[in-house]
């Protein structure tokens, strides 16, 4: 069962086609990866599907209907959160209060209730409260609750988006290099965490460059090259496609590599 | 040793990691009561030497003190308490001296300043009383070298039971500002009329100019400071309150709604205004926003000088506005002529909107307004609709205003465009900037500096200058017309605020580190493509 | 050694209720609110694909409209009084967008030094016991060596004026957010108002040097063209060509254009950007003040507020024309003197501002990048 399809999506921007005719289709609990070049078009195929960029052409539909042209943060309340390549958080806000954004549009209480603290306001408060608590902890995060965003170490920024991504009670998670500036033992723990989520049933979509990590947690992998897709599959059927090959090293290294 | 800037000392403050967020308004409301002890205390003493030629405070003119001896017991006291306004006002200094070596103000010091503090305002009474009750002139000497009002027995009481408070319940004010604030704030200004009854001119600059702008103020954070979204044209929703309550309080069009109706109305009004004139803006980035809201700042005004429909009553506006008049069984209470009670409803409607917005600021719409104002994108990834977000601040912003406006009609009984003017909006941006953008603490500070200097200082300033000339033999002194030189004044203040202290007067952490290293200025929009 | 891994507790990461399927949950709209808000995006779109021609159209109805009701002449007259006022306002719309293209600051002050010009030339022109005044009115000759000074000194001064605002109050602001350097841009205007309330006075200042060019040029029709209102027509014009040649020319203007483009770049580039922008503020202000100096020999008086709207209107016309484009605000600002003037006639002279207040939204709200703006790209 298709939980996202992206069918024959085209992302122009003035004479650049930044994605040119994209088709590829993520099943629920599965765990896909985007790889390609430097500029091959991955994040604005990300953007266009979580509503940021509107869509030249082609559309986008998640679990069935339509979400083309949606705004964002519809989008995300539909259900597809994710996260940045170069860390979005709210520098200045705490870490709680980051987390707890994310739960901002299933909180019931109204404008009303807020301006007069009504106690169903407190209710509120006091639940989303916990669960972003329960959030941080389950992260490793709780000793920065209280801290502002920008003061904690980069690699726990990125547990942080994720865990503000996770706040928006989302079906499918993507992430946008969530690998970059890791150290080794920082990226195993990212594939343990990725594949936790994926037990816990959420699917997810990354882009990564980091081979090892892509190799290791994808049960599928979709090539982007200029824009283009060149080809899909498992990982080991893509570590060997020479297109996949000639696109990353040049032209001549894939004929190496076969004769190899 | 560190480097001794003024911001960071004024600032410094410790963050508990696992409290629900970093607490740091206890400093600034310590430093509020420590300044605004000696601030106060120095007034009660000089209010003679400022304002002449009659009314006086509870000291003289410096170069009495040294012509003349000290003769009976009551000028012994006042020089007692001479002595105690010195230790006060060099407090403030003490503490930073203290601040820039790192080091805590030893027990001592505070216990002797409580002390101090204690004893002045037991003399103050007993002067006070010595004064009024018992009127010994023995105990004074030579009558004319002063005489003591009321107003300056209070502003003295109040200064040393600050100063009481801040250096004998230092822990207690850090750790629950609001409650210590609140808590000598209150009592303060609802005696304030009772305070000052020989000065109605006070009490209406209290209602008309503190009590509005604070509100104006308030109104104006919601927007700018809560949501970030830049207003010069805040102005325009104070005018349609202003003229909602004229137009349906007045014989204008022989409609004459009460007061707490008109309150009601002209919020209402306003915020619907609110929502509109923001409509357009939501696509823009910050300084078209700004420019923007200038444009519909300037054409509110216009629309009404040029009596639209023939409902503004043009350039003259209208006049001639209702002022309660309440029947109870006991008594009648005419607003117009009793003001104070104006004061008293203007200070329970800002009590009123302080606490509700503090609700707002701490709740899921406070938190999606800060988030809007870090990272738009980020926001509207996050599931927060911008939209509807965005037109919330301006609405709630507006009403406020309106609101504000309504009570402004009812107390000048005459609206009129001049009095919306650009100069107005810039007036309460002017008020949150300097006091803090975003806190709500910083707000009143802020509007409390600057409806007293623009409103009650500029008036004085030429006699006060003529006062100086004569004191210190420079005449000339007298001859200068400081009216005209206010819109300079005005600039350069301006200037040099963002200059040296954008955070404003109390600024709040998160908030100066955001004024000077800049934060990440894409707009939604932007990153569409649509802008 | 990272004792912050995520921990297998209990509890779950993954919110269970969030995955059951909820296609329309929080997001349903009843078709009445689908259908208004696909109308008005697509009316929108059209507004803003349309947006030059729906202008000129707008404009060109405008004027006929004056031609039925008001006959030729009328409309003949109206349009000299609009190249006119539409010239002023290109010299300041110019200054507005220079500055806006290189350091994203509206300068709010900019305004404020077009009045403050025309006083300086007030000042200029009265100065030396009246040399100048008597050398003006004395022989054609003598005019044109009075407008010669006349212009060099109050343009000289002015753009030393914009720098020395520039050095003090802007420089230090560069890289804050939005809030900072508008508040310090509002506190300069307030302090030149203030100043030249304090020396001038709040009344309406005679300008002297108004009585300099006097006389009908040429008439058409029933419509007769004074030299003054040739002279700003002129002015303004020639100023602007010799603008753009410069900026396209010299190192400069290069420089500027480099700047305006991405400043960290001319940086790297060994540009000094610092002199950029002081030369651009020279520049932007010396045309503010030629448009001031042409004020004060087309118009009998001057005031201390006369920058105030004045400025704001300006802005609009370099908004029109397209933020940052210097030949947009010139076009701008004879389309604002058109628009402002024409508008006048129709719906009576004190709407005039507001509508202009009110194009300013309307450009804003559907084309931001203004008539001529350079189409706004975003991060591939």
């Amino acid at each position: 069962m298709a939980l996202i399809e992206v069918e024959s999506l085209v992302k122009r921007f003035g004479g650049l086609m930044a994605v040119n005719d994209v088709s590829f289709v993520i099943d629920a609990r599965e765990i896909v990866s985007m790889i390609g070049p430097n500029g091959a078009g991955k994040t604005t195929a990300f953007n266009c599907v979580t509503g940021l960029y509107p869509i030249t052409s082609g559309a986008v539909r998640f679990d069935g209907h339509s979400i083309t042209g949606q705004p964002p943060h519809r989008i995300t309340r539909l259900g597809i959160a994710r996260t940045f390549q170069n860390i979005r958080l709210f520098s200045f806000m705490t870490a709680l209060d980051n987390v707890m954004v994310g739960a901002h549009w299933w909180m019931s209480a109204r404008v009303w209730d807020s301006v007069v603290k009504s106690p169903r306001a407190r209710a509120d408060e006091k639940r989303v409260e916990a669960r972003a608590r329960d959030l941080l902890e389950q992260l490793g995060l709780t000793r920065y609750a209280g801290s502002y965003a920008r003061e904690l170490p980069y690699g726990l920024q990125r547990r942080l988006e994720i865990a503000r991504a996770l706040a928006t009670q989302p079906r499918v998670l993507l992430l946008d290099e969530p690998a970059a500036g890791l150290n080794p033992q920082e990226k195993k723990e990212l594939m343990a965490l990725i594949s936790r989520l994926r037990d816990e049933g959420l699917t997810i979509f990354l882009i990564e460059h980091d081979m090892r990590v892509v190799m290791e947690i994808s049960d599928r992998i979709v090539v982007l090259d200029h824009g283009v897709k060149i080809t899909e599959g498992k990982p080991a059927e893509v570590r060997s496609n020479p297109q996949v090959i000639e696109a990353y090293l040049g032209q001549g290294a894939a004929e190496r590599m076969v004769d190899a | 040793m560190p480097s001794l800037s003024l911001g960071r000392l004024l600032t410094w403050e410790r963050v508990d990691p696992t409290a629900r967020r970093p607490r740091g308004a206890g400093t600034s409301t310590f430093w509020i009561f420590s300044i605004g002890s000696a601030t106060l205390l120095f007034m009660g003493w000089l209010l003679p030497w400022f304002v002449r030629p009659t009314s006086s405070g509870i000291g003289f003119s410096p170069m009495d003190v040294v012509s003349s001896a000290p003769t009976g017991i009551g000028t012994f006291l006042v020089y007692l308490l001479g002595i105690g306004l010195l230790v006060m006002v060099l407090s403030p200094f003490a503490e930073l001296f203290y601040r820039a070596r790192k080091r805590a103000v030893p027990a001592r010091i505070d216990q002797v300043r409580v002390l101090i503090a204690v004893f002045g305002l037991v003399c103050t009474v007993v002067v006070f009383l010595l004064t009024r009750v018992i009127q010994e002139e023995q105990l004074f000497g030579p009558i004319d070298t002063f005489t003591i009002t009321d107003s300056a027995v209070w502003l003295t009481m109040v200064g040393y039971i600050l100063a009481a408070t801040a250096y004998g319940l230092r822990g207690w004010v850090i750790r629950r500002p609001t409650t210590a604030f609140a808590a000598i704030a209150l009592p303060v200004g609802i005696l304030l009329p009772l305070m000052f009854h020989q000065a109605p001119v006070f009490i209406l600059w209290a209602a008309g100019s503190l009590g509005i702008y604070t509100l104006l103020a308030l109104g104006l954070n919601v927007v700018v400071g809560f949501a970030g979204l830049l207003d010069l044209g805040y102005a325009a929703f104070f005018a349609i309150g202003a003229y909602t309550c004229g137009s349906l309080a007045s014989p204008k069009h022989s409609i004459h709604l009460p007061l707490w109706v008109l309150i009601f109305l002209g919020a209402a009004v306003a915020s619907m205004f609110g929502a509109v004139l923001g409509a357009p803006t939501l696509r823009l980035r910050g300084d078209y926003l700004a420019i923007v809201t200038l444009g519909f700042g300037e054409i509110i005004p216009d629309l009404a000088t040029n009596n639209v429909g023939k409902l503004t009553g043009g350039p003259d506006g209208i006049s001639s506005i209702d002022q309660p008049i309440v029947h109870l069984p006991f008594a009648t209470i005419n607003f117009g002529i009793n003001k104070e009670w104006y004061y008293w409803s203007v200070l329970l409607v800002v009590i009123i909107v302080i606490v509700l917005l503090r609700n707002l600021e701490h709740s899921r719409v406070g938190r999606a307004w800060v988030a809007l104002r870090e990272d738009e994108v980020a926001a509207a990834a996050t599931g927060i609709n911008t939209t509807s977000t965005k037109l919330l601040a301006f609405a709630i912003g507006a009403s406020v205003s309106g609101l504000a406006g309504a009570f402004y009609g009812s107390i000048v009984t005459i609206v009129s465009p001049d009095d919306f003017s650009f100069s107005v909006s810039v007036s309460i941006l002017s008020i949150i900037v300097l006091g803090g953008i975003g806190n709500i603490t910083g707000v009143i500070v802020g509007s409390f500096v600057l409806t007293f200097v623009i409103f009650w200082m500029l008036q004085y300033l030429n006699e006060w200058s003529a006062t100086l000339g004569q004191t210190i033999n420079v005449p000339s002194l007298g001859n200068i017309d400081y009216s005209q030189y206010t819109y300079m004044i005005y600039g350069v203040a301006l200037i040099l605020m963002m200059l040296l202290r954008p955070g404003g007067l109390i600024p709040s952490r998160a908030r100066q580190i955001e004024l000077t290293s800049g934060g990440e200025e894409e707009s939604l929009a932007a990153v569409q493509g649509i802008a | 050694m990272s004792d912050e891994s995520p921990a297998a507790a209990d509890g779950m990461l993954v919110d269970q209720r969030g995955l059951t399927s909820r296609s329309h949950r929080g997001t349903a709209s009843s078709p009445a609110v689908v259908a208004t808000s696909t109308v008005l995006r697509q009316l929108y779109s059209l507004v803003q694909r349309y947006f030059p021609q729906i202008l000129v159209a707008g404009i060109a109805l405008s004027i006929l409209f004056v031609y039925t009701s008001g006959g030729l002449t009328l409309m003949g007259e109206q349009i000299k009084n609009a190249l006119v006022l539409g010239a002023i306002y290109a010299l300041v719309a110019i200054g507005y967008t220079m500055v806006y293209g290189i350091i994203e600051l509206i300068n709010f002050a900019h305004g404020d030094v077009f009045a403050l010009s025309s006083f300086y030339a007030l000042i200029i022109a009265t100065s030396f016991g009246g040399f100048i005044n008597s050398l003006a009115t004395g022989s054609g000759i003598g005019l044109l060596v009075a407008l010669l000074i006349l212009f060099v000194t109050t343009m000289a001064a002015a753009g030393f004026t914009g720098m020395a605002i520039e050095r003090v109050a802007y420089r230090r602001l560069r890289d804050a957010p939005r809030l900072a350097p508008l508040i310090t841009a509002i506190g300069v205007s307030f302090l030149l108002e203030g100043f030249m309330l304090v020396k001038f006075g709040a009344d309406n200042v005679p300008t002297k040097n108004s009585l300099w060019i006097t006389g009908t040029a040429l008439t058409l029709g029933k419509v007769s063209i004074a030299w003054t209102d040739l002279f700003v027509f002129a002015t303004a014009v020639a100023l602007m060509f010799t603008l753009g040649a410069f900026v396209r020319i010299t190192t400069l203007g290069k420089a500027m254009r480099a700047t305006a483009q991405d400043r960290n770049a001319s940086l790297l580039c060994g540009i000094n950007v610092n002199r950029t922008i002081s030369a651009t503020f020279f520049i932007g202000s010396a045309l503010a003040a030629a448009g001031g100096i042409v004020y004060s020999l087309n118009y009998h008086s001057i005031q201390w507020s006369l920058g105030y709207r004045l400025g704001i209107i300006a802005f609009t016309a370099a908004v029109l024309g397209g933020i940052g484009n210097i030949v947009g605000a010139g076009i701008g600002g004879f389309v604002i003197g058109i628009i402002y003037v024409f508008g006048g006639q129709l719906a009576g002279g004190e709407w005039s501002d507001s509508l202009i207040f009110a194009i300013l939204v309307i450009i804003l709200t559907f084309r931001p990048t203004g008539l001529f703006g350079v189409d706004v790209t975003t991060r591939a």
